[in-house]
């Protein structure tokens, strides 16, 4: 049987189709759910928080839907070891459910992705690589070594912030589990373009089953919108960002 | 010397109202929510020079959408929190933080607990914001 993943649309989430998209082609069986079928959520074996602007950005970006009764379900799911990622605003919003990192209580943050250094939107192509061990996060433990993840950052707040003591413990701790990287794969900090801290472009949980991913790996991942297109037969680009969300079914798969 | 002045929209605020029913939602007492941009200048500028200026920047002000208080003092009234990203960049010489007023159901000004939990649970992340009272 195939996974059942739950794709979370909220008043302002813009990135649901091609999300759910994406994993129907990486082998899920994912669903659109509305912010009123909250009660439905029980049912499915994972969730993903797609990109937009949930609840308009009101009050700080993820702020409101962090409180939202889907999130209730995504929460007590996650504490049970379910997978949860986010991707742009849906890793805004895992940041301030407090589920990534997931060091303090629940809806009481300890750090954010909040307002680009340079104090306005961008939108650029990216390549993500992952920095920490294979096993430290579920999600994306399928995902070979040294491998580089196209991806578009396409946001206003995409800067990792917080206490700088705060910062180290979520370097020393393995949760920065992917960092912008250049071509040849080096991760310095300068990379982010956003200014984000550490480099860092997503951020997982201690027990791993959280994912917060600041860039679109969807926007680059089938061989129509990957710019490294091929010629071939399957519609996903072998070197796009689907491989991200390949690793996230395999891992359902497993469970 | 600093001065401070409210820029506040006169048409319905939609992301007040967000902000009173999510915090009803988390238990604060709480009937009426005010927000507005609070900017404050340091420098010998007089109130009304510092006026003239900010209805002349359309990035901070509109006269069809907003109204321009000039606060008799650089610190929140009663019920209130003013909400400043720790980071902001203090080059400029004017800081905009965010200003929320609370409101009881008697009509009076929110009380010291509610607000520090309105602010605690809602109004301002602390890994990246500070709450100033």
């Amino acid at each position: 049987m195939k996974a059942r993943v739950a794709v979370l649309v909220f008043p302002g989430t813009n990135s649901e189709e091609e999300t759910r998209d994406l994993l129907v082609d990486c082998g899920a069986d994912a669903r659109i759910v509305h912010w009123s079928e909250a009660a439905s959520l029980a049912y499915y074996d994972a969730f993903v928080l797609p990109g937009g602007f949930a609840y308009e950005d009101r009050i700080r970006a993820g702020a409101i839907a962090a409180h939202d009764a889907m999130l209730d379900a995504v929460i007590e799911g996650a504490q049970a070891g379910k997978f949860v990622m986010g991707i742009c605003n849906g890793a805004q919003i895992l940041l301030e459910a407090g589920l990534a990192p997931g060091t303090g209580e629940i809806r009481r943050p300890t750090a954010a992705f909040t307002h680009n250094a340079q104090g306005h939107f961008i939108c650029e192509r990216v390549l993500l690589r992952r920095t920490v061990a294979a096993t430290r996060c579920a999600i994306a433990a399928a995902l070979p070594e040294h491998l580089l993840i196209p991806a578009w950052a396409a946001h206003a707040q995409g800067r990792l912030a917080a206490a700088p003591a705060h910062l180290d413990e979520l370097e020393r701790d393995g949760f920065i589990v992917f960092r912008y990287a250049d071509a040849a794969g080096a991760t310095d900090a300068h990379l982010a373009p956003q200014g984000s801290a550490h480099g860092a472009a997503a951020l997982t949980n201690r027990e791993g089953n959280v994912l917060a991913i600041m860039p679109h790996p969807e926007r680059d991942a089938w061989n129509f919108n990957h710019l490294d297109r091929r010629e071939g037969s399957d519609p996903l680009a072998p070197s796009g960002g689907s491989v991200l969300f390949k690793s996230f079914v395999t891992a359902l798969e497993r469970m | 010397m600093e001065r401070a002045f409210a820029v506040e929209l006169k048409i319905p605020d939609n992301e007040a109202y967000t902000a009173m029913r999510a915090l009803q939602r988390l238990g604060v007492a709480v009937a009426r929510v005010q927000r507005a941009d609070i900017l404050i200048f340091s420098g010998d500028e007089s109130d009304e020079r510092l006026g003239a200026s900010i209805e002349r920047d359309e990035r901070l002000f509109n006269p069809n959408k907003h109204r321009l208080e000039s606060l008799s003092a650089v610190h929140p009234r009663a019920g209130e929190v003013w909400i400043e990203a720790i980071d902001a960049p203090r080059s400029i010489p004017m800081r905009r933080l965010v200003g929320w007023r609370l409101y009881d159901h008697a009509g009076k000004p929110l009380g010291s607990d509610d607000l520090d939990a309105a602010c605690a649970r809602l109004l301002c992340n602390s890994a990246i914001e500070r709450a100033i009272r």
